[in-house]
């Protein structure tokens, strides 16, 4: 078998918009991407044509799908939307948008009651990566989500939503919960307090953890105990 | 408090889509169906089949929902390259040609028209759309048949039947100038 050759940068260039588009096959591509591990500058080139490509799909024209489409579609996301409280769980994201475009406005982020009318285009392009994770208690009954924002300046979100009556254990009654981060190195971070309504509450702050390592969340009383968890790694 | 469905960003409809929420779901089903239906039919020519990818594209979002990163697009965008994705692997599939180049004019023609719509809406295209409709028609067709329909150089210089090295020199050539179209735009800077 022979070994590939190395390709230059004016021969990469000739092909680079053939590689953004996914195009360019066989000898020729394992050359270029071969070419790729080795050169930024190319790397960034075919980056840019790869997201010319992705705006000129954009380009085209929509069409109305055939009647009982989004039915279809739902039918067949159904065994994943049996959200235990769904009107609850679209309040807490109403909310978590309000957050975001407060902190995207710069505003801390802590009028959450504030009115938002409509999404604001700068959250749509804010450079955001929003992770979540479900808490549950140790019976593994779901308590809520958690919810962090990777962007500038990064933020979790937390909706509790912990049942009296549900067995955890502790006295849920207008309680004082304590918001606590697990990260990869096994480190606990405490964030923050906020208060619980006969078991509901909700609450925001700027995450003090770089998001990439935070693996966990926890919920405690005052006295430490563990009323709810969240894990980033388990599976979805 | 609260904030009709249809009124939250985009992202959130996402993360409520990789949630199971049920009316976020929904939201997120309705305000992208058209985009991604239009990039199925478009590109697959048959509705049947397009419905199909289309239904494939929103289940998709739906187990990777997690791992969308807006740093590196829209969730349009996102979304629209899934069910681009998902159309090419069908037509590749396929022993006929993609497209037959009599009837890319009529799509070049869709694809740089600008309707009322785009001039209030998020045409965050516009410079992109206008540098297509300026390409020289050999260049857009190369561009559509290879960006759009998914076709190697080689496919492109059969259906023209141009040198295969005319068919490079213009899906290149085309492209650069789109390229510089977007990045004059001020989007392809992070």
């Amino acid at each position: 078998m022979s070994e590939l050759t190395e390709m230059s940068c004016e021969e990469f260039a000739a092909v680079a918009a053939e590689l953004a588009l996914g195009v360019l096959t066989g000898r020729e591509r394992a050359r270029a991407i071969g070419h790729l591990d080795r050169c930024d500058t190319c790397r960034e080139h075919v980056r840019q044509l790869s997201l010319t490509g992705e705006e000129m799909l954009g380009l085209l024209p929509s069409g109305e799908p055939p009647t009982g489409f989004e039915t279809r579609v739902m039918g067949q996301l159904g065994h994943t939307t049996a959200a235990r409280r769904p009107k609850r769980t679209r309040r807490m994201l109403a909310t978590a948008a309000v957050t975001l475009a407060a902190v995207a406005c710069g505003l801390g982020g802590w009028g959450l009651r504030g009115a938002i009318s409509a999404p604001s285009p700068g959250i749509s392009t804010a450079q955001t990566t929003l992770r979540s994770a479900a808490l549950l208690t140790s019976a593994h009954e779901p308590a809520g989500k958690i919810f962090l924002y990777k962007g500038d300046p990064r933020w979790l979100y937390m909706d509790v939503d912990l049942d009296p009556d549900a067995g955890v254990g502790v006295d849920m009654g207008n309680g004082t919960v304590i918001c606590q981060l697990e990260t990869s190195d096994g480190h606990i971070v405490t964030v923050g307090s906020f208060h619980l309504d006969g078991g509901y509450g909700s609450w925001g702050s700027p995450d003090p953890i770089e998001t990439a390592s935070v693996t966990g969340a926890r919920l405690t009383s005052l006295n430490g105990t563990v009323l709810a968890t969240a894990s980033f790694t388990a599976a979805k | 408090m609260g904030i009709p469905a249809d009124r939250l960003p985009d992202e959130t409809l996402l993360a409520g889509l990789g949630a199971g929420d049920a009316d976020l779901s929904l939201a997120f089903v309705r305000r992208f169906q058209r985009v991604v239906f239009g990039v199925a039919l478009t590109v697959i020519g048959d509705p049947t089949t397009a419905e199909d990818v289309a239904q494939q594209a929103f289940e998709r979002a739906w187990r990777h929902a997690q791992v969308y990163d807006s740093r590196r697009g829209s969730v349009r965008a996102w979304l629209t390259t899934i069910a681009h994705n998902l159309a090419i692997d069908v037509i590749r599939a396929r022993t006929s040609a993609p497209v037959d180049p009599k009837d890319l004019p009529a799509l070049l023609t869709a694809m740089t028209d600008t309707p009322e719509r785009f001039a209030v809406a998020h045409d965050n295209a516009a410079g992109v759309r206008r540098a297509l409709a300026a390409l020289p028609a050999g260049q857009a067709r190369a561009v559509a048949m290879a960006g759009i329909y998914g076709m190697t150089a080689r496919q492109v210089a059969e259906a023209e039947g141009v040198p295969l090295g005319t068919a490079k020199t213009r899906i290149r050539d085309g492209m650069e100038k789109l390229r510089s179209a977007y990045l004059r735009e001020g989007v392809g800077d992070e």
